[in-house]
C-alpha cells in the first residue's frame, strides 16, 4: 500500500521538508550515476588497453546489439569498447528508474507515472536501435 | 564452410567456396590498402588530435556552462572534415557522459529539481527523437545552418543577465516547489517554478535542437528556467545537467540505430571531454569572468559564422 500524499506546501520550511523527504531518492540516483560511470569508464579503459596491446583497430561503426555479445565471446577489443559506449549511453536510464522507484516509494503517483512515461520514450529510442 | 580467400592488391577479393565456386568482387576501404603500420600511425595521430580538441572544447564548454558539444561539433567538422552527422552522434555520447558525471554531484547537493526535470523531460525526449530523426536524414548544409544559428544565439546569450534575485513562492498546484542549501550563502533557497506551459514548449524545442545537433540543450534550458520560470541559477543548472543526459540518450540511440556512431571519434571525444571537464572549472576560478565572456562570445561568433557560411558552400581559410 502506498504512503499518503504529502500535504500542500505553503512556506519555505515546507519546501525544505519536501526536499528532505526526497533525500533517499537523490542519494540513490546519485549513487546509480556514479557507479554506472565507474563501470562504463572501466570498460572503456579495458577496451582501449586491449586495443593498444593487441594492435586491433577500432571499428568505424558501433556494432549492432546482436553482434556485440559474440564479439565479446571472441575476446575482441572492439566488442569491449562498443559495450562501454553503450553502457555509458544507457546510464541516465538507470537513474530515471531510480527516480521512478523513489517517487513510487513516496506515494507520489503523478511523478512516478511521469518518470515511467520518460522511460517509455527512451525505450522507443532504444527500440529503434534494437530493430537495426 | 570457410572460403579460401585471396586478396589482390586491395582491389578485389576472390572467394573460392568448395563445391559452389563463386567470384565476389568487393571494394576495400583505402586504409586497409595502406601499409598496416602507416595506417595505424595515422589513426593514432588523428585519435590524439580529436582527443585534444575535445579536451579544449570541454574546457571552453565547462567554463561557460554549455557542455562540450557546442564547441566539439563545429571544431571537428570545420577543421577535421568529419561528416557532421558522425560529429553530432559522437557529441550526443559525450553529452551523456558529461551529464552522468555532473549530475551525480548536483544530485548530492540537491540542486536538481527532480519533479521539474521529469515533467519537462517528457516533451524534451520526444523532441530529441524527432530532432535526431531529422538530423540523420538532413542535408549536412541544413545541419551547418541550424548549428551556426544556434552558436550565434549562444554568443548573443552571453550578454543575457542571470537572475540572482530571491525567487518568489506562491501557489504550487503541481507540487514542483523545492528547496536546496546554497553553500555560498549557507542558507536554504526555496522556490516554486512558474509558467510550466511555456517551459514545456521551450523544452520540446530544446529537445529538437538537441536531437538534431547533439548539443545538450542546456544553452536554451538554463536561461529559460532561470529567466522565465523563476528557478534559481544553481537549481536551473542542476536540473538542466540531469535533463540533458536523458535527452541525449534519446538522441544517441537514434544515431546508433542509423550506424552513425564511429568509435574512432566517440572514444577520443569522450576521454578528451572528460579530462577537459576536470580542468575547466579550475581555470574558471583563476580567470576574470568578464574577459572570459567576451573571449568566448568571439569564439562562438567565429564558429557560428563559419558554419553558416559553410551551409552556403563557403569555406574559410584553414578549414577543411
Amino acid at each position: 500500500m502506498s504512503a499518503p500524499a504529502p500535504p500542500e506546501a505553503t512556506g519555505a520550511a515546507d519546501f525544505v521538508d519536501r526536499a528532505e523527504r526526497l533525500a533517499p531518492t537523490y542519494a540513490t540516483a546519485g549513487r546509480v550515476l556514479a557507479w554506472s560511470f565507474r563501470v562504463g569508464a572501466g570498460l572503456l579503459a579495458l577496451g582501449v588497453l586491449l586495443t593498444l596491446v593487441r594492435g586491433e583497430p577500432l571499428g568505424r561503426e558501433l556494432d549492432p546489439l546482436g553482434e556485440i555479445l559474440p564479439s565479446l565471446r571472441a575476446g575482441h577489443a572492439a566488442g569491449v569498447v562498443d559495450l562501454a559506449i553503450l553502457w555509458l549511453m544507457a546510464s541516465p536510464v538507470f537513474a530515471v528508474v531510480a527516480v521512478a522507484a523513489g517517487f513510487l516509494r513516496l506515494g507520489d503517483r503523478r511523478y512516478a507515472l511521469l518518470s515511467l512515461l520518460v522511460l517509455a520514450v527512451l525505450a522507443a529510442s532504444i527500440g529503434l536501435a534494437l530493430l537495426r | 564452410m570457410r572460403p579460401n580467400r585471396v586478396r589482390y592488391a586491395g582491389e578485389i577479393t576472390l572467394e573460392v567456396l568448395p563445391r559452389r565456386p563463386r567470384l565476389a568482387v568487393r571494394a576495400i576501404r583505402p586504409q586497409r590498402v595502406r601499409c598496416a603500420a602507416w595506417g595505424r600511425a595515422l589513426d593514432i595521430i588523428q585519435t590524439v588530435e580529436i582527443g585534444a580538441v575535445a579536451a579544449v572544447a570541454a574546457i571552453l564548454g565547462s567554463m561557460l556552462g554549455l557542455g562540450g558539444g557546442v564547441f566539439l561539433v563545429p571544431i571537428i567538422t570545420l577543421f577535421f572534415g568529419i561528416d557532421p552527422r558522425i560529429a553530432v552522434g559522437a557529441s550526443a555520447v559525450v553529452v551523456v557522459t558529461n551529464s552522468v558525471v555532473g549530475s551525480a554531484g548536483h544530485l548530492r547537493s540537491r540542486f536538481t529539481n527532480l519533479r521539474l526535470a521529469m515533467i519537462l523531460q517528457v516533451t524534451t525526449a520526444v523532441g530529441a527523437i524527432v530532432g535526431a530523426l531529422v538530423g540523420v536524414n538532413a542535408d549536412p548544409r541544413v545541419v551547418y545552418l541550424v548549428f551556426g544559428l544556434v552558436l550565434l544565439y549562444a554568443a548573443a546569450s552571453m550578454a543575457l543577465p542571470r537572475s540572482d534575485r530571491a525567487p518568489a513562492l506562491g501557489a504550487d498546484p503541481l507540487r514542483l516547489g523545492a528547496a536546496f542549501r546554497d553553500p555560498a550563502t549557507a542558507t536554504d533557497v526555496a522556490y516554486v517554478p512558474k509558467r510550466i506551459g511555456l517551459g514545456l514548449g521551450i523544452s520540446s524545442g530544446a529537445g529538437v535542437l538537441s536531437g538534431m545537433l547533439g548539443v545538450g540543450g542546456g544553452v536554451v534550458m538554463v536561461p529559460a528556467m532561470n529567466l522565465l520560470m523563476n528557478v534559481p541559477v544553481k537549481a536551473a543548472v542542476g536540473t538542466s545537467t540531469f535533463m540533458v543526459g536523458i535527452t541525449s540518450v534519446a538522441t544517441a540511440f537514434v544515431f546508433y540505430a542509423n550506424g552513425l556512431l564511429d568509435p574512432t571519434v566517440v572514444v577520443p571525444a569522450v576521454v578528451g571531454v572528460f579530462l577537459g571537464g576536470q580542468i575547466g572549472p579550475r581555470l574558471t576560478r583563476r580567470l576574470r569572468a568578464q574577459r572570459l565572456s567576451l573571449l568566448f562570445a568571439l569564439i562562438l561568433l567565429y564558429l557560428g559564422t563559419s558554419l553558416v557560411l559553410r551551409a552556403f558552400g563557403v569555406t574559410l581559410p584553414g578549414q577543411q
